[in-house]
């Protein structure tokens, strides 16, 4: 296993695009974790007066590196604990989906019959709507609010790994490398834990970096709509909408969410893609 | 008395059909034989004559029809799994695709024991690694993943897990074909060794007479699910009485 | 002499490293002739035909002394010059029909594609050239099988279809490489039968390549044993079959059991360990760490340079310690 990870790191850095979205996505991570100790003010901290300010203005003792929004608070520390949220709501929704994604794939695939046809049909009926419309019609059912947007960004995202997922196993259940399980004795459990699942990570792994920038995109989208976080929260996509009505006058309100949605969910994705491409030669050596 | 006896067996696939009435295939029809102690059977057939079905019917991963089944005395579908693991075990062609590629050689080879007799990881290595010395794989190789071993030793190690339950008979689906003569007659050879040592039974199926000839007791020939021919391998291939049978010999290089 | 190599060599550029294919391998072909090419997976068989099809990756670095083709210079490496020779001059027919056919256009649209672009036949003779030669095939109700697909074809009848195309052009040389190892025994018995007789009928040289020793030996007049990228030994069959010289040659005769003679239940003489990977040669004679016959000598040069010529009527071979002959 080690020296499958270590090529597969080799094959990685060969693709300039994924090593670049692999460094911002790790430096995303970190400002995320560590934004109490770089940002300058809380996040729902209002500095009377202060409104609007463009990047790099001062305000009696302060000093706004990214400049404030309408009611005066300070954006580098609203962007560090909106990133903070950001990351939650990716890991959250790559967890739920790909965990209940993956269980249904699995069993859908490999017992077949009624359950597959069910499922499919539920993922069919999930895939047929536009997915931020979905989003929002169980919003709406739930009611807005920040963790019910991650719900309803997991269920839009369910298809995308319980696809995955089935049509792989659909692939290897037949292999004689099961059929001599079951020629031993192994359960069904076993089977699908310990013989299928392993050979199902590699997509997955790729999927999982796909589906955390979808969530994060499909969740700003919420926000947006005022059906995600809900104010106070420093959520981008909630920043993004507050700031739309000053677009003409104070642009950097808008830019700077807006560039960080842009540049978090492209290194997610570069990354993704260089990762298949790193596992896809893998996938086919071992026929 | 014999270790199998399979009795007028059938079988047939049914595709189920939208409109009109479902269709029936024959793959298998009154499929006659018997296996005794120490000995092996070759079959031997073309693509389609239901040769790799036969191999599934027996070792129970897939069912059939009509006919009687009776292993050891008793009927193949009453024999409860457990017992069964240790009576069949089967070797598959495909040296590539018999082993799931995340495992290493020797986890491979011990998951039967782990499974069925549910002998803790340590003392199954040790058991998997001396098995591997027997067919010929030097125990240095067993954190090795399959991808890093040749065609003949995945097959080896297929043949491996296949005897760790020490099963009575051996079924073994075209175990050569996808290996290169040189090495065929190492797999070949080690299947005779291992036979002696193991005092095993085979069912040897594949498409290549020469091979069948050279490792049966008995052969069995099929031609579109029925037998056509079956004796012993001397006489079957000197003296020839069907007339498919004739063809494929003359057929061979 | 219909086509002449000397020293061909291919390589691979891969990220690891340089993969030598082929080494230094001369043959020739007198019109008329059948050779046959036997080797092992890995073994190159099957890399100089693709480089004479101008078929090879783009990672395929050629190397040629000469190369004459109907006493024409011929450069390997130029793709104008083989394509106006391939399916032409030269054809080819490959293991896996199935693939070779394309599975979304009936067979009379691929073979009249083919037969109007390389003989400008109008549509109607085409149809009438294909009918004909799928006749000559043995295909029956020719008329009606240009309708179906590929996929309606059993595995022998597609074969069939690809070597009713492949001679359409009436080729110089058709080189048949593993034609039959996804048919049944009958089926390659009566494909090979075909071959046999449309080369005869055409006056065609044919270069046969396959795993299989004993095919190889009753359908070819020469034989080349290919080990590792290189020729180890190469003579008129029915001698190297007689009194194979090289250790290897020997042991593939000796490996592989007949349906027609020899014991049940005896040990096969078997060649110990495996074919060496591209990518970890040994040193000196290829063959040399599975031999019982290597020396010192073996371990360190390469017998092959010297003292295999390419001479149409003797067995040459490379090997420092051949078996005598019998």
């Amino acid at each position: 296993m080690k020296e499958y990870f270590s090529d597969l790191w080799l094959d990685i850095q060969k693709n300039k695009g994924a090593v670049a979205g692999l460094l911002f996505v790790l430096l995303f991570m970190i400002l995320a974790i560590i934004a109490p100790l770089i940002s300058v003010y809380a996040p729902d901290q209002v500095i009377e007066g202060a409104l609007r300010l463009p990047p790099g203005s001062r305000f009696q003792e302060h000093f706004f590196i990214l400049g404030t929004d309408d009611i005066g608070r300070d954006l580098w520390s609203r962007l560090l604990y909106g990133a903070r949220v950001s990351l939650l709501v990716g890991l959250s929704v790559v967890f739920i989906s790909a965990g209940i994604g993956t269980t249904l794939g699995l069993l859908s695939g490999y017992y077949g019959g009624w359950l597959d046809r069910i499922v499919i049909r539920l993922m069919d009926f999930v895939m047929a709507l536009p997915s931020v419309l979905f989003a929002i019609v169980i919003v709406a059912v739930l009611g807005p609010g920040l963790l019910n947007a991650i719900l309803a960004v997991s269920i839009v995202a369910l298809p995308n790994f319980t696809r995955l997922i089935r049509a792989q196993v659909l692939a290897e259940k037949n292999k004689p490398y099961v059929q001599a399980a079951h020629l031993y004795g192994a359960s069904s459990l076993r089977i699908l834990f310990k013989e299928i699942l392993p050979n199902c990570i590699a997509p997955l792994i790729v999927q999982a970096s796909l589906g955390f920038s979808d969530g994060v995109l499909n969740c700003a989208a919420l926000g947006f709509l005022g059906l995600g976080a809900q104010a106070p929260t420093p959520e981008w996509g909630t920043m993004l909408s507050d700031a739309r009505s000053y677009i003409e006058t104070s642009p950097w309100m808008v830019n700077a969410p807006g560039i960080c949605i842009l540049v978090v969910v492209l290194s997610f994705n570069l990354f993704g893609d260089g990762l298949r491409d790193a596992l896809d030669p893998r996938l086919k050596n071992r026929g | 008395m014999n270790l199998l006896s399979v009795k007028n067996l059938n079988k047939s696939y049914v595709t189920k059909k939208l409109m009109g009435k479902n269709e029936e295939r024959k793959v298998l029809s009154n499929v006659q034989f018997e296996l005794g102690e120490n000995k092996i059977l070759g079959i031997v057939g073309e693509s389609g004559c239901g040769k790799s079905t036969l191999a599934k019917v027996l070792t129970r991963l897939e069912d059939f029809q009509s006919g009687e089944i009776t292993l050891c005395g008793q009927n193949l579908r009453e024999i409860p799994q457990k017992n069964l693991t240790h009576l069949v075990q089967m070797v598959f062609q495909d040296p590539y695709q018999s082993l799931n590629p995340r495992k290493m050689a020797w986890e491979i080879i011990a998951d039967p024991i782990m499974v069925v007799e549910k002998t803790p990881r340590p003392q199954a290595k040790i058991q998997a690694l001396a098995m591997m010395a027997k067919v010929g794989l030097l125990p240095e190789l067993s954190e090795r993943y399959p991808h890093q071993f040749s065609g003949g030793q995945r097959q080896r190690i297929g043949i491996a897990r296949a005897l760790m339950l020490k099963p009575k008979i051996l079924i073994l689906d075209e175990p050569v074909s996808a290996l290169d003569v040189s090495i065929q007659a190492q797999v070949l050879n080690l299947l005779l060794d291992l036979q002696k040592e193991f005092g095993l039974s085979m069912i040897f199926i594949s498409h290549d007479l020469s091979v069948v000839k050279h490792i049966s007791d008995e052969t069995l020939v099929l031609y579109f699910g029925e037998v056509v021919e079956h004796g012993p391998s001397e006489n079957v291939f000197k003296n020839p009485q069907h007339a498919y049978t004739k063809t494929l010999l003359e057929s061979a290089p | 002499m219909l086509l002449e190599i000397e020293k061909l060599s291919v390589q691979f550029k891969t990220e690891s490293g340089n993969l030598l294919a082929l080494r230094d391998v001369s043959f020739s072909l007198e019109a008329g002739e059948i050779l046959g090419v036997v080797g092992e997976s890995g073994s190159g068989k099957s890399v100089s035909n693709l480089a004479l099809m101008g078929l090879l990756p783009d990672i395929a670095v050629i190397n040629t002394k000469k190369v004459l083709f109907q006493n024409h210079p011929l450069d390997l490496n130029s793709q104008k010059q083989l394509s106006q020779l391939r399916g032409k001059s030269i054809a080819m027919i490959f293991q896996d029909p199935m693939t070779a056919l394309n599975p979304s256009l009936t067979v009379g649209y691929q073979m009249l594609e083919t037969l109007q672009t390389h003989l400008g036949l109008s549509k109607k003779a085409a149809k009438m050239k294909a009918i004909s030669l799928l006749e000559r095939v043995g295909i029956l109700s020719a008329e009606q099988r240009l309708k179906v697909y590929p996929f309606e074809l059993s595995g022998g009848m597609a074969q069939r279809v690809m070597i009713a195309m492949s001679i359409s052009c009436n080729p110089k040389l058709l080189i048949a490489d593993e034609p039959t190892t996804a048919l049944d025994v009958t089926i390659q018995k009566q494909i090979l039968d075909l071959l046999i007789d449309l080369q005869r009928e055409k006056k065609m040289s044919m270069i046969f390549v396959s795993h299989d020793l004993a095919l190889v030996k009753k359908y070819s007049q020469r034989i080349q044993v290919m080990y590792a990228g290189e020729i180890i030994e190469t003579g008129p069959t029915d001698q190297v079959i007689k009194n194979p010289h090289h250790p290897y040659t020997f042991g593939l005769l000796k490996a592989r059991p007949s349906a027609h003679a020899g014991k049940t239940k005896e040990h096969l003489y078997a060649i110990p360990g495996t074919v060496p990977s591209l990518r970890a040669r040994p040193s000196g004679c290829q063959f040399h760490p599975r031999c019982n016959r290597s020396t010192e000598v073996c371990k360190k040069t390469n017998p092959s340079v010297s003292s295999l010529q390419p001479s149409p009527l003797q067995t040459s071979f490379s090997c420092h310690h051949p078996l005598e002959s019998l």
